[in-house]
């Protein structure tokens, strides 16, 4: 009983002395995860560096209207121009035009807007999967378990990359959404075996136990009480996910089975630089240089976030 | 031991059957029917429903995936696989021809990751937090971050067309075929740009393992009688640091596979993963599902070499 005794001291010291009271607001757990994350620099720069990418995609473009696909002819693999024509309009091209005309600061601008949208896209299906299989198995187990487990050993033995190729290519057609869900059906079995790995372990635990006496429904005990907690995993694994959905819709249009002209895609560029490589160098560093951006900013955003939300893991 | 590889054999036979069921899913249901390739002006209805019957496309879903799959498991007969509709070749064949030069190509990166990121990783260990640890971290770093399709295009550019020093496409010159150092040759530019992403994420986790085990009782204890550093090192560190590491085998296999498939179409080399990807381009599908059951074979036998790999090194673990 010596906790009540140290209770007791504390309310008679307050009832002596009220002004000893700590008056510092107690910090919630998200209060505390940002602080950590605010202290960590590569973090912080990462998500600064995406934000930047973010707001340059949709200020860009909508700053040079139709520049990003007008192939103008006097100005195929012309240089950087900044200013305005004689009749007032504005031209801004710091990176000049590539080898069809286009400007390629616009054009990278559209690509990775482009990019960016497929990556997060694909990564809300591989959540949502994840989620609904992962949760499944690892709330039931037993037979269901096993079941899904296998279908995710299944889904793992599959040459992830090629499926994708095959699914985009015979149903695509240069289609967005095709590319999204490709991306998304075949990339949620990291996602799953995580959420299942946390909810084996939360299925145990008192308070779940607690609840499921009270009489809560299955669905209710997932979303209510084991849901939350299960989290940091998934937002690490959906801040990595934008970038690996990123770079497979990259190396697809690469390929030339993604998006195609006029629309951008840092893939497509990268194709259409390889042709003009002497004349125009350049072309192969821009979008190279924004998705190794992409790649880095969020790896060291996915590690910041899991130190911020899980400091045990470190 | 050889009743653990049985049952392990066994465990995997409902795993590829997943994966012939999805592959096969994959072609059933993709866009356009298999007489379609037959539909010209002159042929009359009654010869498309003689190929109707002749292929058994009028048979239930069910039958048609049997009458596949009792031949597709029978691969010592050349027109078990079917055959390319591009050439008419039979896919085994096509298969056998090629497979060799993508072992060859994966074979040699998975070397050559090894060789450089299980130094790379000790160094960084040993000399934690020193110039050495910090360059070889931010390098890992920067190397995990440029995909390996994107290396590939610059090591082509930089390496191939404007140094010149390596060929740009193919396995092969011309009038020198099968000179090893030709092939060495080749094979330089598509093993780094593969091999580069897996050296960066290997050597992190080296490091990592190795760190770990420096931190033991038994290494302390191995430091307190008199052991010289480098004995401590390689003797008692390292054997028990590199046995997690023998899991990444069978996990680099499969990324090996997926990566040989981009980086073969790029520098045009002639293994089954430029084929892959032309079959997909063409809509061969006879040779797609190929290439989607091999992929699923090889990444089953590298988890089950990983695996046993891993029992064989690690004493501890009992084969039961």
């Amino acid at each position: 009983m010596a906790h009540l005794d140290t209770v007791a001291r504390r309310i008679g010291e307050l009832e002596a002395d009220p002004e000893s009271l700590d008056r510092t607001p107690v910090r919630t757990y998200w209060e505390l995860a940002r602080g950590r994350f605010l202290r960590n620099r590569l973090a912080v720069a990462g998500l600064m560096v995406l934000v930047l990418m973010v707001v340059a995609s949709i200020a860009i473009p909508a700053l040079t209207g139709d520049a990003w696909r007008t192939a103008l002819l006097a100005k195929v693999n012309a240089p950087p121009e900044v200013g305005t024509t004689a009749d007032g309009q504005l031209v801004f091209a710091p990176l000049g035009y590539s080898d069809i005309g286009q400007n390629v600061l616009a054009r990278v601008a559209k690509a990775t807007g482009t990019s960016l949208s497929i990556g997060v896209a694909a990564v809300v299906i591989i959540v949502v999967l994840g989620i609904g299989i992962g949760s499944v198995a690892g709330y039931f187990g037993g037979w269901v378990d096993n079941l899904l487990m296998r279908f995710v050993d299944i889904v793992l033995s599959l040459p992830g990359l090629f499926i994708i190729l095959a699914l985009v290519s015979f149903w695509g057609g240069g289609s967005i959404w095709v590319i999204i869900i490709a991306i998304g059906i075949t990339g949620w079995t990291l996602a799953a075996r995580l959420v299942r790995a946390e909810f084996l372990r939360l299925r145990e635990a008192d308070y779940v136990q607690a609840a499921r006496a009270l009489g809560a429904s299955p669905l209710r005990i997932i979303g209510r009480h084991m849901l939350p907690p299960a989290m940091a995993p998934i937002i690490v694994a959906a801040t990595l996910g934008v970038a690996d959905s990123v770079v497979v819709e990259a190396a697809l249009s690469f390929l030339g089975f993604g998006i195609s002209q006029p629309e951008a895609s840092l893939g497509n560029m990268l194709t259409e630089a390889q042709t003009y490589f002497f004349r125009n160098p350049w072309l192969v560093v821009w979008p190279g240089l924004v998705l190794v951006m992409i790649v880095m900013s969020a790896s060291f955003l996915g590690d910041g976030v899991r130190d911020a939300l899980d400091p045990r893991q470190r | 031991m050889a009743g653990y590889m049985a049952r392990r054999l066994v465990q995997a036979v409902p795993i590829l059957l997943g994966v012939a069921v999805i592959s096969f899913g994959l072609i059933y249901l993709a866009p356009g029917d298999p007489i379609d390739r037959f539909r010209t002006p002159t042929i009359r209805p009654e010869q498309l429903e003689g190929l109707v019957r002749l292929y058994g496309l009028d048979k239930p879903l069910h039958e048609q995936f049997w009458s596949w799959l009792s031949t597709y498991v029978q691969v010592w007969r050349t027109e078990a696989w079917g055959y390319s509709f591009l050439d008419g070749q039979p896919v085994l064949h096509k298969i056998a021809e090629r497979l060799p030069a993508t072992l060859l190509l994966g074979g040699t990166a998975l070397l050559v990751t090894v060789a450089v990121a299980i130094p790379l990783g000790i160094l960084a260990a040993v000399k934690q937090y020193s110039w050495a640890d910090r360059l070889i971290s931010s390098l890992a770093t920067i190397g995990y971050a440029i995909p390996s399709f994107l290396l590939g295009l610059y090591l082509l550019f930089f390496g191939g067309v404007v140094l010149g020093w390596f060929p740009l496409f193919g396995m092969e010159s011309f009038g020198r075929e099968g000179d090893p150092v030709d092939i060495a040759w080749h094979l330089v530019l598509p093993v780094s740009s593969l091999a580069v992403q897996q050296i960066a994420g290997w050597s992190r986790y080296v490091r990592a393992s190795m760190l770990e085990v420096l931190h033991q009782d038994f290494v302390r204890t191995a430091h307190a009688k008199g052991l010289t550093a480098r004995r401590v090192t390689f003797k008692h560190a390292l054997r028990n640091a590199l046995i997690p590491i023998i899991t990444l085998i069978g996990l680099t296999i499969p990324s090996l596979l997926a990566g040989a498939a981009i980086t073969e179409a790029i520098f045009s080399y002639p293994g089954v993963g430029q084929m892959g990807v032309q079959a997909v381009t063409n809509r061969d599908y006879p040779v797609v599902l190929a290439f989607v059951m091999i992929g699923g074979i090889g990444v089953i036998i590298g988890n089950l070499v990983a695996d046993i790999a891993y029992a064989v090194a690690d004493p501890r673990i009992k084969l039961g």
